[in-house]
Order: C-alpha cells, then structure tokens, then sequence
C-alpha cells in the first residue's frame, strides 16, 4: 500500500523519506519501497502521487529544451557551444550547410556569436546535439536560476507574455538560465526578470510583476 | 624553566575544562548559501572553529583524460589559512592536509550520486579560518551541507564528529587541549538515516571495550549534528516575502 | 574564454553610455560596506573581515620574532600575502599565488609600507631580534575589487591587532603588551575606465568591461601608492587626477567605518 509521509509545499533535504511503494522520481531515488529525496526542494503531491522540485542544481540539457550557447569552437563541420552547463552542446553542419566538411562554416556561425537551438538528441553521458539554430544579436544577455525559468515563463506563457506585451521587448528564454532582451524598456524588462527569479516561490507572483511593470512605465522607478 | 604542566583535563564530577560534561558538543551555529559565486556553500563556527565549505560543480574536468564515463569525479581540498593556528602556518598544501582531503573526498564519493554526471568533476573547497580541533568534522559537515545547497543529488546528508579519551574517560568532541594532551582521537563520518560509516580514523590507545564506547559516543554526537544541519538546510531554502 | 565576461560586456557597455550602473550606483559611489573586527580572534593576533557588496575578503595578521633584514636591522619586519582561494570564484585554481594573487599583496603592501602607516623602527626589541608582521589575505568570494577590499580588511586587522607579550628571550602566546602601533590608517580607492567613463569600485561584471584601472592609496592628506593594472587600456592625465580626487573624497568616510567597527 502507497503511503506518502511529505506533505504539499513541504521543504526537505536530501536523505528524508518522502513516501513508500510509489513509482520513482527524478529528484529522489529508491530503496527497497521507499522514495527518497536526493536534492533539498519542495515536495508537490497531486492526489497519490508526490514530485520532488530542487530548488538548485546545474542545468543538464533535455530533449525539446530551447538554450541558448555560445560558440566556443568549431571543427570537423561541426559547432561546440557553450550552455552554462557542466556539458558542451554540439551542432552539425548539416544544420545549415549542404556541404559542412568543405564549406567554411566561419561563414554561418564563428566563434563568440550566440545562437539560441533546440536540444534534439542527449546521448547516455549527458551530451546534447543542438539543431535549429538562430543567431541572437544585439541585445544582451542575462543569466538566471534554470530552476526559475519555468516561473519566467508561467503557466501558458502567462508571464512570459505580460513582459513582452508591456516593455516591448523581443525575449527568447532559454531553459538552460539564459535569457535574451533585445530592444523595448530593456532595463525594465531585466529588473523585472530578477524579481520574478527571486520571489519565484511565491504566491500572486504574476500581479505583483504587473504592478512593478506599470510602475516603472509610469516612471515612478 | 620546565615544560608547561599538563592539565588536568577532567575533574572527579566529569567536567571537563571548559565546563562541558562527557556527553557535550562544544557551542555550534551553522549558516548555508554565505558566498555569492560559489554554487554551494555554508559556514560552520563549531567551539573555536571557524570553517567555510564551497562547491563548484558539477563542471567540465580537464585534463579530458582524467574524465570518468561513467561517473563524476569529487575532488576535496582542505586548507588551513596562515591565521588559523596558534604558529603562522606558511600557505600550501601540507601532507596532513592532503591526506584530510583524500579521505574526506572518499566519504562524501561515497555519498553523492556521481554516476548522474559522468565526465564532470564537482570541487569540494573546505577553508579553515580558525582551527581548534577537529577541523575535518567540522570541514566534512560544513562541505555536505554546500553540497545539499548547490542541488547535487546525495543519498543523505553526511554528520560528522570526534570522540576521545581524556585523563582515561572517553569523551565527546575534543578541544585543542583535549586533543594534544588526550590518550586518543576518534573521528567518525555517517550517513545519518542509516548509520553508514563514511570516515573513521583514529589514534592514540583504545581497548576494545573503550574502542565501542567512544564509537557510540561519536555516533550520538553525529546525530545530533544531523539534526543542527537540517535545521540550517531547511532555513536557506525559505523565501522571505519582502521586497 | 571567460563565458561570463564574454556574455556580460555589451550589456554593461549598454548600461554605461546610458550614465547608469548595474546596480543603480553613481559613477563615483562605492558599494555597501561591512567590516568585523576580530574576526577570527582565538589564533590570529589580529583579523577583520570585510564584505564589500558581494566581494568577502577576510585578512588575519600573524606577530612572530624574528630577525631584521640585513640592511635594516633596526627595523621590524612586515611581510604581506594573498591568496585568491579556489572557492572564491570558478577562474581561480588552487596552486602557489599566480600574478593576480601577487600584485594584490604587493600593492596592499605598499600602502601599508609607504604610508608608514605601520612604524617598522617600533617593532625593534633588541639586537637581532625583531617583530615580523605577517598580513595573510584570504579571499573568499570575488565580485570585484579584491584590491579595495583586501587593503581595507588588512588596515582594520592591524588596527586591532595586539602586540604579544615579550619576556626573557620568548614569545608569551596567548599573552598581550597593549595594540600593534600604528600611525594613521592606508586606504586603498580602485577607479576603472570604461569607454569615457570613470567608475569607483567596480563590481565583477564591471571589471569584465572595463579597460583598466587604477587604485591610489592615501592617507591624512598625503598619497603613498599608485598602481595601475587590470588591463590594456591607457588613461588621460586628467583621468589620473579624478582617480586621486576620488581616493580622497573616499578615504575618510572609509576610515571612519574601520574606527567605528
């Protein structure tokens, strides 16, 4: 019989048993029928089943992740970009060229320019191949918390687009804690970002947001 | 004049010369996420210790040979600042310190779910400030709590704490004067949920009978410890509301 | 390749031409400052730690006998070293202080020893035997200005730093003779150029944009070391002169936080 001991909202570290005879979970790990938690976060039970959300760790790339990297070599046609995690990102020339191996992919993309791509292949240590790549510029950069990027982002979009609807800014996020800001209120939609990061747990986040949003529009910041 | 008489470090009542009785840990206050740049850290002041604990990591290894495919590779540097003892000691790394990172990087490999990031290394930093006996209970305790705050997977936390012998009785928690002129120093490292040694050393002259006391001892201690770092654990991770 | 840096530039050079900070300084503002005396009390004979913004530096001084150097053998010893720990930033690597970690400790240095802040003819006991001060600087986490930071925490160590006592030939540890003389109180003051632009205690992701820098060195009215560092760039003579106005400007508020702490 299934039991969880962690309640809703519950804040544990790594060693506390959460629930015994329930399916695994990425944040926890097994013995014998209990579930552990292995990271410290929050657990969240929906009905008889718990999920265990860290509230840090290094971003490790996911199939479907949109990041954003940094070309930091280019060799044998292909890229290997950097994205803020422990493992490198690959692309091939293929991505962009009929002929990568007697093309000069300098030509596409060189060394220092950042590209955001879709992570479309992890192999069994950790190593993504990105495709689909689109070169950012201009703009800036900023970096945040992975473990936020869903509350930037907000159910449906729901926040992403409050930022882009009031300041006027092109925003790509990456899941990877990297954000890009080009044009519109730049400076507004950056304050914004990092309130949205540090009150990400929170509750009435979204208005909160709002209202920090009009005011500075209104210049009152 | 002679050398300086070796006190007494225990009396007929059981008090030891800082007031503490057999059973008693030195004074501890623990704080997690102190540095900025770091992924992990905490700081651990612990009777007149003072130590610092940092993680970077999991991170790209280089040289590319020494990459493990199959797992990550914690590395653990203890060192003690030129301040941090009664004689300046000179800066770089010594034999005792060496030796303190090897088996303390064994404890906590044994502890973190390495085979999660092979051919990475996560860089385990331990800085005494101030030394006072102890030291790789007080570094070892500090360095599980940053690695719990930088969100890298582990079975449990890892509670560390020394036993000893004084004047003949065995005793939880050495001071410096404990430590220097005791019959015997026991350090223990557990996982705590399930009472796994991680790091045990000792030296000095134990009986076997004595041996079990003191590792009781020490294990007690350890738990109590436990609970201090889930405390500080758990405070880090609350959000206050203002703005 | 420092990613960071790389990523962090255009925005600051953005912000810049704006008139604005990263963190919504002035041009000329330093960050918020706290120092702790005695920091590390029981073993070092004097200790500060210091945070400025983010940056945490803690200094501890050591008092040992020892011998006067040859060609001066009336005069104590002062010895000062840095280490930039590993855990104080991803870059730093642990190993034997490297040139960023040397000219740190050497310019602190010389704002102790030029401004004769720390009198080295008092620390003479007798023939041959002399006080030698070791100032250990011990950085612990980097967000810029690791000169400032490291010589205010050195200046408030030694400021409550106790002479040992000294009796029959030997050192008394634990045992003190009153407070470390000193002379007044050295203060460091860094300024970076960016572009045009003259900026006061950078933070890290400043100095990832910055060309150069120069930090001056004073005390009472007096300037006691210059050093400029940190990059390729070149400065205007009267971009010298502001730096200097600013060491000024700085130095007192500076001191009265070390006398206040």
């Amino acid at each position: 019989m299934s039991r969880i001991y962690a309640s809703h909202k519950q804040l544990v570290c790594p060693g506390q048993v959460l629930a015994i005879d329930l399916p695994g979970n990425t944040n926890c790990y097994r013995e014998g029928r209990e579930i552990i938690a292995a990271v410290k976060g929050q657990v969240r039970v929906q009905g008889k089943s718990l999920k265990l959300v860290p509230l840090a760790g290094p971003y490790i790339p996911k199939v479907g992740d949109v990041v954003i990297g940094v070309v930091i070599d280019l060799f044998n046609g292909r890229w290997l970009l950097d994205i803020n995690s422990p493992y490198y990102c690959t692309m091939m020339g293929e991505e962009v060229s009929k002929n990568p191996l007697h093309e000069d992919l300098k030509s596409y993309f060189d060394i220092g320019d950042i590209l955001s791509m879709r992570i479309a292949k992890v192999n069994e240590v950790n190593e993504p191949i990105g495709v689909k790549p689109w070169k950012l510029e201009g703009g800036c950069i900023i970096n945040v918390n992975p473990r936020r990027v869903p509350r930037i982002v907000g159910k449906k979009k729901s926040m992403l687009n409050l930022l882009k609807e009031k300041t006027g800014s092109k925003i790509v996020v990456g899941q990877n804690g990297r954000i890009w800001v080009k044009g519109g209120r730049m400076e507004i939609t950056i304050d914004a970002i990092k309130t949205i990061e540090r009150f990400a747990p929170t509750s009435g986040l979204t208005d909160r947001i709002a209202k920090l949003l009009d005011a500075h529009l209104r210049g009152e910041k | 004049m002679s050398t300086k008489e070796i006190p007494k470090l225990i009396d007929d009542k059981g008090i030891r010369i800082d007031g503490r009785k057999k059973d008693e840990l030195r004074p501890i206050s623990m704080e997690v996420g102190v540095l900025a740049r770091a992924d992990g850290s905490a700081y651990i002041e612990w009777g007149d210790n003072k130590v610092l604990a940092a993680v970077y990591g999991p991170r790209q290894l280089h040289p590319k040979f020494m990459q493990d495919p199959t797992k990550a590779i914690l590395h653990f540097i203890y060192n003690m600042a030129p301040f941090s003892v009664d004689e300046r000691k000179r800066p770089g790394p010594d034999r005792r310190s060496v030796e303190i990172g090897k088996v303390c990087a064994e404890a906590l490999s044994n502890v973190v779910l390495l085979e999660k990031y092979p051919n990475t290394v996560i860089d385990v930093f331990v800085e005494i400030l101030q030394a006072d006996a102890g030291t790789r209970c007080v570094g070892l305790t500090a360095a599980s709590l940053a690695l719990a705050d930088a969100g890298i997977p582990m079975k449990d936390l890892v509670a560390a704490c020394a036993a000893g012998k004084i004047d003949g009785e065995i005793v939880l928690d050495l001071k410096k004067e404990e430590d220097n002129y005791g019959e015997c120093d026991l350090p223990l490292a557990i996982l705590p949920r399930k009472k796994e040694v991680v790091l045990l050393q000792m030296d000095g002259s134990l009986t076997k009978e004595e041996f079990q006391e003191a590792f009781d001892l020490a294990l007690k201690g350890c738990l109590e410890i436990y609970e201090k770092q889930k405390q500080a654990l758990l405070k880090s991770m609350e959000v206050s509301e203002d703005s | 390749m420092d990613i960071e840096a790389y990523l962090h530039k255009d925005y600051i050079l953005s912000l810049i031409r704006q008139k604005r900070r990263v963190d919504d300084r002035d041009f000329e503002e330093f960050r918020p400052l706290a120092i702790t005396k005695g920091y590390v009390s029981t073993k070092a004979d004097g200790s500060a730690h210091v945070a400025l913004g983010n940056t945490k530096v803690v200094v501890g001084i050591s008092i040992e006998l020892g011998e006067p150097y040859p060609d001066k053998p009336e005069e104590g010893v002062l010895s000062t070293s840095a280490e930039l720990r590993p855990m104080a930033s991803p870059y730093f690597e642990p190993g034997p202080p490297r040139e960023d970690a040397i000219e740190l400790a050497r310019v602190v240095d010389r704002g102790i020893r030029e401004s004769g802040m720390l009198p080295l003819d008092k620390l003479f006991i007798e023939d041959g035997k002399v006080w030698v001060v070791y100032v250990d600087i011990h950085v612990l986490d980097h967000d810029g200005n690791l000169i400032d930071a490291s010589g205010i925490a050195a200046a408030a160590a030694l400021s409550e730093t106790k002479l040992p006592r000294y009796e029959d030939g030997e050192l008394i540890k634990g045992e003190y003779q009153g407070n470390l003389p000193l002379n007044g109180i050295a203060i460091p003051v860094t300024t970076i150029r960016i572009e045009d632009e003259l900026l006061v205690d950078p933070c890290l992701k400043e100095e990832y944009a910055q060309e150069c820098r120069l930090t001056v060195t004073t005390m009472d009215k007096n300037i006691h070391s210059m050093q400029k560092g940190g990059g390729h760039g070149s400065l205007k003579p009267q971009q010298v002169e502001m730096a200097i106005d600013y060491a000024f400007m700085h130095a007192p508020q500076i001191r009265k936080e070390i006398e206040k702490a």
